[in-house]
């Protein structure tokens, strides 16, 4: 009684889920994904040489055997998110502070404004040469690079959201006799939250293309690194697969981490009236 | 003194007095840089292979057009003018991937915010592509194209055409559907309703997409002509890094700052808010 009373309730579940998955278009998504493997097969099939130009999907799929078995993958994987995660924490841990700093006194952030734009249109891309010159092909020189593509972006947001605060909340604060911290406290920083949530989601997204061009510039291990030299010796299946995981990857990051932290901020502090 | 006060008085009419105030503020930090720059090659606190003096700078531009036969040859790309040759192929790049990119991703995105089926198709692809981000398509497209122009533009217009194509999908799927049905009732085609409400109505949208398409190109171009180009700034500071010239480091590092932040503050920012001037305020029916 219990048992079969659990299997409809789980049925019943499973059918949600399923009505769901067909809601949202999930249907539509494997027979295109279908679709394009077999499109992608036919092409391969159809050139010459489709080892060196398109490798089939099969193909791609046993590349990862060589690499899973010697244990390659995993480690370029973790190495690459290690990278991420460390440079983005550290660039959160310094943006905020920092752009909350800027944007309290007027004078100071109408100083700073224009020279962090200014260094945030130089990408950090453009700066790694410079710094491979400073500190050799070392793992500082990656982080390095991380640190400051994050780092600008995050700190010029935070400083637009605390400066673009109501003046009349600050002021309203201020004739109930508050003091300067409990201002910073209680109306800039939740004021400020939605944009701080955008600048993170935006420099975690710069920093991770920078840790993808600085393995591959600066030759330290990791997924960046396997496509670059998959290329060089002449292994496309690999490169294909590289790729793919980093597509995947950034989704997952993007759709499950971010995303959601960013409406949830969005929805908590975001209705502010203006 | 009286000179002194009338230049000031002067110059407050000509910029206003809050504009004045904020320029003065913004170009301290600027020029504090430039002194702590200039201090450090007087005073040798980092040797000149890591930081360069500032005169070396400029005379790198004359190391790397030297024998160019001033502006005619500049502008006919003489092979000698190596400074402004490796500017004008960013710039033609750039170009070049916007005239192809822009309409495709404009004309792609009606289609998909018109029909549900193209958009449920085309959606997932650009966003896996968004993902796969720029620079990894480098390896792959130097496999297909070899180093050179073809690579470079192929990042580009990868960048520049999925997002135009997302933002012109957002506008469009943003126009109130009274304005078709009007159009429809008042006898209107389909081609009326593409070009007199779709696209007008998407317009602020398109031009954002272009903006922000023309912020992620411009840094996937430059590390794109680094890995797998032969011409392009990217590419010059690559190969003046290796050969140890930090000057021309330097030099090739603040002409993509200038240029990035003269487009962006001289084209696109005004052309996004004049664009969302003029086409931005419809009235929407709640």
């Amino acid at each position: 009684m219990r048992r079969s009373s659990g299997a409809a309730a789980g049925g019943a579940a499973r059918a949600g889920r399923w009505r769901r998955f067909v809601k949202g278009g999930g249907v539509e998504l494997l027979l295109l994904i279908l679709g394009i493997l077999i499109l992608w097969s036919v092409i391969s099939r159809i050139i010459p040489n489709p080892d060196r130009y398109l490798p089939s999907p099969l193909s791609v799929v046993l590349s990862s055997y060589d690499v899973i078995w010697k244990g390659l993958l995993p480690n370029y994987i973790g190495q690459t998110l290690w990278r991420l995660v460390v440079g983005s924490v550290i660039g959160l841990g310094l943006g905020i502070p920092f752009g909350i700093a800027l944007g309290l006194n007027r004078t100071v952030s109408d100083m700073f404004y224009p020279i962090m734009n200014f260094f945030q249109s130089i990408s950090g891309i453009a700066i790694l040469p410079i710094i491979v010159v400073w500190w050799g092909n070392s793992e500082k020189t990656v982080f390095a690079v991380i640190l400051y593509t994050c780092f600008f972006p995050i700190t010029f947001n935070v400083l637009t959201g605390v400066r673009s605060t109501p003046m009349i909340l600050v002021n309203a604060l201020r004739t109930l006799g508050a003091s300067r911290l409990r201002i910073v406290k209680d109306v800039l920083i939740p004021s400020a939250m939605p944009h701080i949530a955008t600048g993170a989601r935006l420099g975690i997204g710069y920093a991770w293309r920078a840790v993808i061009a600085g393995e591959m510039l600066a030759g330290r291990r990791g997924l960046g690194w396997m496509i670059f030299t998959s290329q060089d010796a002449d292994l496309t299946a690999q490169v294909i697969l590289g790729m793919l995981l980093i597509g995947a990857i950034w989704i997952m990051i993007d759709r499950f981490a971010l995303r959601p932290i960013e409406a949830d901020t969005i929805q908590r502090w975001g209705l502010v009236q203006r | 003194m009286s000179v002194l006060q009338a230049a000031a008085i002067g110059l407050q009419k000509r910029f206003g007095r809050q504009r004045l105030r904020k320029i003065m503020l913004g170009a301290v930090p600027f020029i504090v840089l430039l002194v702590l720059w200039r201090m450090n090659t007087a005073l040798e606190w980092l040797p000149p292979v890591f930081i360069p003096p500032i005169a070396s700078i400029r005379e790198a531009i004359y190391t790397l057009s030297e024998g160019c036969a001033g502006l005619g040859g500049a502008l006919s790309m003489q092979y000698e003018c190596m400074f402004t040759n490796h500017i004008f192929s960013s710039l033609g790049r750039v170009g070049l991937s916007l005239v192809i990119g822009i309409p495709f991703g404009i004309a792609f995105g009606v289609l998909a915010g018109m029909s549900r089926r193209f958009a449920h198709a085309l959606e997932p692809i650009g966003v896996f592509a968004n993902a796969i981000s720029g620079i990894a398509w480098v390896p792959l497209a130097i496999v297909w194209f070899g180093t050179g122009w073809l690579t470079t533009l192929f990042i580009l217009l990868n960048t520049v055409f999925w997002l135009v194509f997302f933002n012109t999908l957002l506008g469009v799927r943003g126009v109130p559907r009274a304005y078709e049905n009007s159009v429809l009732t008042l006898g209107g085609g389909k081609w009326a309703v593409i070009s007199q409400v779709y696209v007008p109505g998407a317009l602020p949208s398109i031009v954002t997409g272009i903006r922000m398409s023309m912020g992620f190109g411009w840094r996937a171009l430059i590390a794109a002509e680094m890995i797998g180009g032969d011409s392009g700034l990217g590419f010059m500071i690559f190969v003046s890094a290796a050969e140890y010239k930090i000057e021309e480091v330097f030099l090739g590092v603040l002409v993509i700052a200038v240029i990035w932040m003269i487009t962006d503050r001289l084209l696109l920012i005004p052309l996004e808010k004049w664009t969302i001037q003029r086409w931005g305020m419809v009235w929407r029916p709640s």
